[in-house]
């Protein structure tokens, strides 16, 4: 049995068993899904452990790099003058997915505990959760465009219901602001994965093929096909592998997300229930991230390249614009939720940069960003689970109310604002010297937008040390008075059972980053030697 | 008449070869008959008789059809009576998707309740669907403009038979009425277009060479209006812009298990006959001396406005049946860009979105109607809560809904992405902006149709209400049969390749 099958189908499996129980037995369904989470979480860090590093192993564009895969045909329809339509379930990894791979678990172990919160209608809860679960899984190991569709596509149901269901307030209208934006964008990715699809041949069989990295290699283009590099195609007078190009990267640029198509995150975030958070903001948002490195980049590079600096550009508005909303946030879950687009942003920047540093940063921020932005969620989801509120000035000296809470919230806010020795230091540290280097060795993006990275840190200290200062310092005077007093008790085994790893890791990736560049560093080179071919 | 005499030996022979490559049709005929006189001999019981022997004669057909399908030679197109119809794998496809959706059909329309209650018994309605299945496979058939014609009468007259079946009130009869007359205008203009066509070539086949030269040498607007009246007529059947309008009140008035058929089956033979017609001003568009209209064009801004006014008109739908009704028109639009393309490839594209279309649609009908026999409700508002009361047909709603809309894994996506690959590889050879222009219309009323098709999870799970328990379970078998097909959307959905193997 292949390990990523494994790691992806076991979700599912314990899907069914919830499915399958009677409802009397529902006080189970949590135990399940902690189980299933944690099964996969064995699985990643064998895969983790196994996962072979050398320049033979960078992955990218060499199909044979690629590492614990699996291909196995799937659909096979003739279509007559079309040819075959060839899809497969094919996957496999490289150092870009595996370290991914490792922090969705592990985030998906900490959303399981967070469920704890969640009482009614378990058994629809815990399904859709493990669905979900399937489907982040799938789209960071498949290598088949179509497999890679499908399973984007089916994260949206689940995460519809998930916001729709257990949400606040106006969950209905985060829901489906959510779902429409999101499906806005992979309407049009369905075009241009046709397009791929219909010029593309695999050499092997000469049968049209959905397979990644096959659309990665020029020469399997058909001569005059649309997305033929030779052929100089057009569509709507503009160069159609630039249109390509664009439709994916806004598709993608929706998920991470990237200021101005940023404006589904901070409703979806602030109605959807605390483990639905933390999986959107510490796996979800990274799906974005992801797909414009392996899908966007991968199948079109010189598209990529030559708009280098707008992509830049659209990173550093983020950083900024995420920064400076966040400032002036009153509700501390939408404060994270503008502090992740300006953290977001730096995923972008680095990518943007092309250098080696630049991706390395932006892989390294993505990962820290899924273990800080799940454990910021958690910690909103303490105080909120309490006392059902989360105005920042409705909260005053915290500290001295529950310390050990104020430990963790401050670990988190001085690992986000990239305090030396926590991950997001090392990352944004990376991001920007990619940034800062690109003009001399590129020229992809001027130096000024290092810059205003550098100055996006800066707001980031500003707005994170700020809240610390108004709700945890400071005499104690909540809106609540006494009842709410009472109420806000210190977490207790199962959220420092929950904080305490990610803490640790944040810690543990700032002090000896190798963890993650030691497994990534392969495939980052290999893809920047990718790019500058072009 | 002692010209004629050395030919009917010639004729009758050609009648009786025919006859080989009319099989499913014989036994319809007979099925048709059979039916009718069960409805004498059995009287007001003799309902559900009817229903047995219509369903089980109808499996003999299918079983005919998939026997034709495979002693046809692949590339074969036989044409027989005369040159009156034709016998393709195609049209053979056309007609087994058409008989597998009748059968699930003649099963559902008992389930209704007030279908069930009417005092005339539903032992008519078995005998006029088996006849009008007959039309339909006429339809699908015919390649001359008189076996078009009445193809679509058959099939228009028990449309009207069955759409004012059962009258509750003034707005369904006035719909059943309504129904009637915009028909005979579009058989009226049909059948304009078609004596116009007549007198310009001389000849109603439309494969005829006279036919090409004949329109060829009349003036490009004379042609243009002669086959715009004729294609105005198949539109009427296919519910397309500009003759749509129809459709809602219709839909809405008639009775849920009769929307299931006008959605499903004429639609779907008029689509058959659609790529019958166009088929030879195709290859005269491509001898290049045809004066009249470019088809493509037509189609192509026909399926555009089909779409969108389609899709935006069923967002402020609040009754389930009009929502359906003018997502319906949307999905005309969809299909209308698989025709566009002319290619196989384009055809099974259509085939094979048309089956899943209809599938989803009755399962659709099916679960509105179970909902207006248990809870009274037709319109989405009401269903508020009620996801919780009955999650089985309620999850199975959803999957229904995500096929319609296309998003994986529901065969509606694989369908979806099929037209969009027939239409991507034309354009890739021609780089038609039109083609273009649809693929991204298609597209846009993707999300569009989202936003509408969601209001009913949105309803059903979403919306929090006090529930009430009800004591009895009505409809049990709506339940069962409806999450059987919502079963198989998904699993057509992962392995597309078992339905079009069949297809």
């Amino acid at each position: 049995m292949n390990l990523l099958s494994l790691l992806i189908f076991t979700p599912v499996l314990f899907g069914i068993i919830i499915l399958i129980l009677p409802s009397s037995m529902r006080a189970s369904f949590r135990y399940l899904t902690l189980a299933a989470t944690l099964v996969q979480l064995v699985i990643s860090v064998i895969i983790y452990l196994n996962f072979k590093t050398g320049t033979t192993f960078g992955g990218i564009n060499h199909e044979d790099q690629f590492q614990f895969a699996q291909k196995l045909p799937w659909i096979d329809l003739n279509l007559g003058s079309l040819g075959k339509l060839q899809i497969e379930y094919f996957v496999g990894i490289d150092g870009i997915s595996v370290t991914i791979l490792v922090m969705s678990a592990l985030v998906m172990v900490v959303a399981a505990i967070s469920s704890w919160e969640i009482n009614s209608n378990l058994k629809g809860f815990f399904a859709l959760f493990l669905l979900l679960d399937m489907a982040v899984m799938g789209v960071f190991c498949a290598l088949d465009f179509f497999l890679f569709y499908t399973f984007y596509e089916l994260m949206l149901l689940p995460l519809y219901f998930l916001i729709g269901m257990w949400g606040g307030v106006r969950r209905e209208y985060a829901a489906i602001k959510f779902f429409l934006y999101t499906l806005f964008g992979s309407v049009f990715m369905l075009l241009v994965m046709v397009g791929l699809y219909l010029s593309v041949t695999d050499p092997a069989t000469g049968n049209h093929t959905f397979n990644i990295i096959q659309m990665m290699n020029p020469n399997n283009y058909t001569n005059g096909s649309v997305f033929s590099a030779s052929s100089h195609a057009t569509i709507l007078g503009l160069p159609a592998r630039m249109v390509g190009f664009v439709v994916l990267f806004i598709a993608f640029a929706i998920k991470v997300p990237v200021v101005p198509l940023h404006t589904w995150l901070p409703d979806a975030h602030v109605e959807a229930p605390t483990p639905v958070s933390i999986i959107l903001a510490g796996v979800l948002l990274k799906i974005g991230g992801y797909g414009i490195i392996r899908i966007c980049m991968g199948i079109f590079p010189d598209a990529a390249v030559s708009s280098a600096f707008w992509l830049g550009l659209l990173g550093v508005i983020s950083i900024l614009y995420g920064a400076f909303n966040a400032l002036a946030q009153r509700d501390l879950k939408r404060l994270i939720a503008y502090s992740s687009v300006s953290h977001m942003g730096f995923v972008l920047l680095g990518i943007a940069s092309g250098t080696a540093e630049g991706v390395s940063g932006a892989m390294m921020q993505m990962i820290s960003h899924g273990f800080l932005s799940s454990m910021l969620f958690f910690l909103v989801g303490v105080v909120y689970g309490r006392v059902h509120d989360r105005d920042i000035y409705n909260f005053r000296g915290l500290a001295s109310l529950m310390p050990r809470y104020t430990v963790y919230v401050m670990i988190a806010f001085f690992a986000s604002l990239g305090l030396p020795g926590f991950s997001a230091f090392v990352a944004e540290a990376f991001s920007l010297a990619g940034a800062f280097k690109s003009s001399s060795v590129n020229g992809l993006l001027p130096q000024w937008m290092a810059v205003c990275g550098a100055v996006g840190i800066l707001l980031g200290a500003a707005y994170l040390l700020w809240t610390l200062q108004r709700m945890f310092f400071g005499t104690v005077s909540l809106k609540g008075g006494e009842i709410w007093k009472i109420a806000l008790t210190d977490i207790n085994f199962r959220e420092t059972a929950a904080l305490l790893p990610l803490a640790l890791l944040a810690l543990a990736l700032g002090i000896m980053p190798s963890l993650v560049f030691g497994k990534i560093n392969d495939a980052v080179l290999a893809f920047v030697s990718f790019l500058q071919l072009k | 008449m002692e010209q004629l005499v050395p030919n009917i030996s010639a004729q009758l022979n050609d009648v009786l070869q025919s006859l080989h490559f009319f099989v499913p049709e014989l036994y319809l005929t007979v099925l048709f008959i059979v039916v009718l006189v069960t409805d004498l001999l059995f009287g007001k019981r003799s309902a559900k008789m009817c229903r047995l022997v219509a369903t089980g004669g109808l499996l003999l057909v299918i079983l005919q059809v998939i026997n034709q399908q495979v002693v046809l030679p692949h590339d074969m197109a036989q044409r027989v009576f005369n040159g009156m119809l034709v016998l393709h794998h195609p049209a053979i496809s056309f007609k087994l998707v058409i008989d597998v959706l009748a059968l699930i059909l003649l099963m559902y329309f008992a389930w209704d309740n007030k279908l069930k209650q009417h005092t005339k018994g539903l032992s008519d309605l078995y005998s006029i669907v088996i006849g009008s299945l007959l039309g339909l496979h006429v339809m699908a058939m015919a390649v001359n403009l008189l076996s078009i014609y009445l193809g679509i009468e058959f099939v228009s007259i028990a449309s009207y038979l069955l759409a004012s079946y059962r009258t509750g009130n003034a707005k369904s009869t006035e719909a059943g009425l309504k129904y009637v007359l915009f028909g005979a205008a579009a058989s009226a203009v049909m059948l304009y277009g078609i004596s116009l066509i007549y007198s310009f070539t001389g000849t109603l086949d439309i494969f005829a060479p006279q036919m090409q030269e004949g329109l060829t040498h009349v003036n490009g607007v004379s042609s243009t209006f002669a086959v715009g009246l004729v294609l105005l007529g198949i539109g009427f059947k296919l519910s397309s812009v500009p003759v749509h309008f129809y459709v809602p009140d219709v839909y809405e008035g008639a009775a849920t298990p009769v929307t299931a058929y006008l959605s499903t089956l004429p639609k779907i033979a008029g689509f058959a006959l659609l790529v019958n017609f166009i088929t030879p001003l195709i290859l005269f568009g491509t001898g290049a001396n045809w004066a009249g209209i470019n088809i493509r064009i037509v189609l192509s801004v026909a399926g555009i406005i089909t779409m969108i006014a389609g899709n935006f008109a069923a967002l402020w739908q609040n009754s389930v049946k009009r929502m359906l009704a003018y997502s319906g028109i949307g999905h005309t639009g969809f299909a209308l860009m698989a025709v566009t393309t002319f290619s196989a490839a384009g055809l099974s594209s259509i085939t094979y979105y048309l089956f899943v279309y209809g599938l989803a649609n009755i399962a659709a009908l099916m679960m509105a109607n179970f909902f207006e026999n248990n809870e009274d409700i037709t319109n989405i508002s009401d269903y508020k809560g009620l996801g919780f009361k009955y999650p089985l047909i309620s999850v199975a709603f959803v999957v229904v809904m995500i096929s319609l809309t296309g998003i994986p894994i529901s065969a509606g996506f694989t369908g979806k992405v099929l037209v969009f690959s027939a239409v991507y590889d034309i354009y890739q050879q021609t780089h038609d902006v039109w083609l273009l222009a649809l693929m991204a219309t298609g597209a846009i009323t993707t999300v569009v149709g989202l936003f509408y098709y969601i209001k009913i999870p949105l309803n059903l799970f979403l919306k929090r209400v006090e529930i009430v328990p009800n004591e009895i379970l009505k409809s049990t078998n709506l339940v069962v049969f409806s999450s059987v097909i919502a079963l198989l959307l998904i699993i057509f959905g992962i392995l597309p390749h078992l339905l079009t193997k069949v297809l």
